[in-house]
């Protein structure tokens, strides 16, 4: 349905935890209890979520990232060479400590809340990273589904830490070659298995691009190691297309946001798609997933020289915020996109997850909810209009 | 004999045990002090501290013209200080049964006049005006118990304590040769 229904809603990927849920999480973690064990508790969880977003007229729908501790953390349960490290323990092998701690200042967080899966030794499948989501999701529900999945730049980045990842991969771009093997695998077993939409996350671009000293989230802990941004930039398109070559049959899209991890907009990065979109552009992707909801990520004039290029995956909602944003203020948004793209390039999402980090959900499954059915009476709107 | 280490490293109930005999005059004497450190001049701004069979090394930052290899006292003053209420918590916390999964506590400290130290001024105090601490923890509790283990913490700190109250230090002088 997803190609045949003007203005599809989706969603970005993560939903709100239950305090149960992150109770299970940590005690699989602390090997309190099995795998089994808490994909009881992480079933159940999956199963209101579906519900949730079905109810709230959801089209494409995701299971929420319920079995994952973050967005790119749950990839250690998934590859072997990988281990999550906290901050705390980086520490100890970071080059530049102080700079770590402004961080941790700046952001007021403990250095033991953050974590990263760290690469220590080769990496190599264990199991497919979101196979076993889908094959879940397949049983449960009729409508598309979402399947989000790291992208290879932040993967690659995020994971490649110096003092520990050298050993066995003396640069990033060494372990990129594997990271791209992997993620390219991982795409071709979802699509055939029926996966709808792939969406590659890659969130810290807009920190490559907005951050400064003062704004580093830690959402990459390699970045404090990071180089100029347009060698970034760079680096995350050749390897976005090295992932996607050759691969039809399912859609595919980037999310790009500018951080998730707190309610405070002050905290959150700031800046226009301008200085990302040649980049994001040769991306060989259908679609970007983009948070536009926000007036952090400035004007749509910037899509005007773009017109049409991909689908865009409007973000028409804050996750953030506890207001319920009126249909109509969405269809005005949907509308200001219109002047340069055609409905049928137009997707609604909310700007991000509800959960991006396990323990950190930025709002209530109730308000999410609400959200989204504030985005499906806007899509019907739309399509009313534009049918 | 080895210890059962059985919560939060700790051996709970002979801990316990060695708290309760510091109602013992003996033992009391005995932990009371004296507590000592010698230190020992290297090179620069550089020393050493010798503490039992332990040694800190202490340096001051590069932009003092130091060679910052190492923390400089007064930033392992808040380390101790920190410490010290880290200790503090884990013992609180190891009593009343509380398993603890991570804990951190961040602390910092602002100069009241450090122009006297550097000898441009003559007036007011070199030292720490104010210092904040911060406890980051999670743990098998809920936030009142674990608020109240932070009170025993801080409260029962020596080291807090030695910065908060005034504490006499005396000090002596010998030329050597």
């Amino acid at each position: 349905m997803a190609d045949s229904t003007l203005f599809p809603v989706t969603v970005v990927g993560s939903w709100p935890r239950s305090t149960e849920l992150v109770r299970a999480l940590r005690k699989k973690e602390e090997g309190e209890i099995t795998l089994a064990e808490f994909n009881a508790v992480a079933d159940g969880e999956v199963l209101a979520t579906i519900k949730a977003q079905e109810e709230a007229g959801v089209d494409i729908i995701s299971d929420g990232e319920q079995r994952r501790d973050n967005f790119y953390s749950f990839a250690v349960d998934k590859l072997s060479g990988m281990q999550l490290m906290k901050v705390s323990e980086l520490l100890n092998y970071s080059k530049d400590r102080a700079r770590m701690e402004e961080v941790l200042r700046a952001l007021d967080v403990p250095a033991f809340a953050i974590k990263s899966p760290i690469v220590v030794d080769t990496i190599g499948k264990r199991q497919g990273l979101a196979v076993d989501e889908l094959a879940f999701m397949k049983e449960h529900t009729d409508r598309p589904v979402k399947v989000p999945l790291p992208g290879p730049y932040m993967l690659t980045r995020s994971s490649w830490f110096e003092g520990l990842s050298d050993k066995v991969y003396p640069t990033p771009e060494d372990l990129a070659k594997d990271v791209v093997a992997i993620l390219r695998e991982e795409i071709v077993t979802l699509r055939d298995q029926g996966a709808a939409f792939i969406q590659l996350d890659e969130p810290i671009l807009s920190q490559v691009v907005f951050g400064e000293e003062s704004t580093e989230t830690f959402m990459c802990a390699a970045l404090p190691n990071r180089r100029d941004p347009t060698e970034e930039l760079e680096m995350a398109v050749r390897l976005m297309n090295e992932t996607t070559e050759g691969i039809s049959g399912i859609k595919t899209g980037v999310h790009i946001c500018r951080g998730n991890w707190s309610r405070r907009e002050d905290v959150l990065l700031s800046g226009n798609y301008g200085p990302m979109l040649p980049y994001l552009m040769q991306m060989n992707i259908d679609q970007l997933v983009l948070e536009c909801a926000t007036p952090r990520a400035g004007e749509m004039e910037v899509f005007k020289e773009y017109a049409n290029e991909k689908e865009i995956g409007l973000g028409v909602v804050n996750p953030r915020t506890d207001e319920i944003e009126p249909p109509q203020q969405i269809v005005d948004r949907v509308k200001e996109l219109l002047q340069y793209f055609d409905p049928e390039k137009i997707y609604l999402n909310p700007d991000c997850g509800f959960g991006t980090f396990a323990e950190r959900n930025v709002n209530t499954s109730e308000i999410a909810a609400k959200k989204l059915k504030a985005m499906s009476e806007a899509a019907a709107i739309l399509r009313a209009e534009y049918a | 004999m080895t210890l059962e280490r059985d919560l939060n490293g700790l051996p709970r109930e002979k801990l316990a045990e060695v708290l309760a005999s510091f109602k013992d005059p003996e033992v009391f004497n005995a932990v009371t002090g004296p507590w000592k450190s010698r230190i020992v001049w290297q090179d620069g701004m550089r020393a050493k501290a010798f503490m039992r069979n332990h040694v800190v090394e202490m340096d001051e930052p590069g932009d003092l013209t130091a060679t910052d290899v190492a923390a400089s006292a007064h930033e392992q003053l808040l380390s101790a200080i920190g410490s010290c209420m880290t200790v503090g918590f884990v013992v609180n916390a190891t009593q009343k049964g509380v398993k603890i999964y991570d804990l951190e506590v961040a602390v910092e400290g602002y100069f009241d006049n450090i122009r006297k130290w550097a000898g441009v001024e003559d007036q007011g105090n070199p030292g720490y005006g104010r210092i904040s601490a911060k406890c980051f923890v999670r743990a098998d509790a809920d936030e009142p118990t674990l608020r109240e283990i932070w009170r025993l913490a801080v409260e029962g700190s020596p080291v807090t304590q030695s910065v908060i109250n005034p504490t006499a230090v005396t000090t002596d002088f010998e030329m050597v040769g």
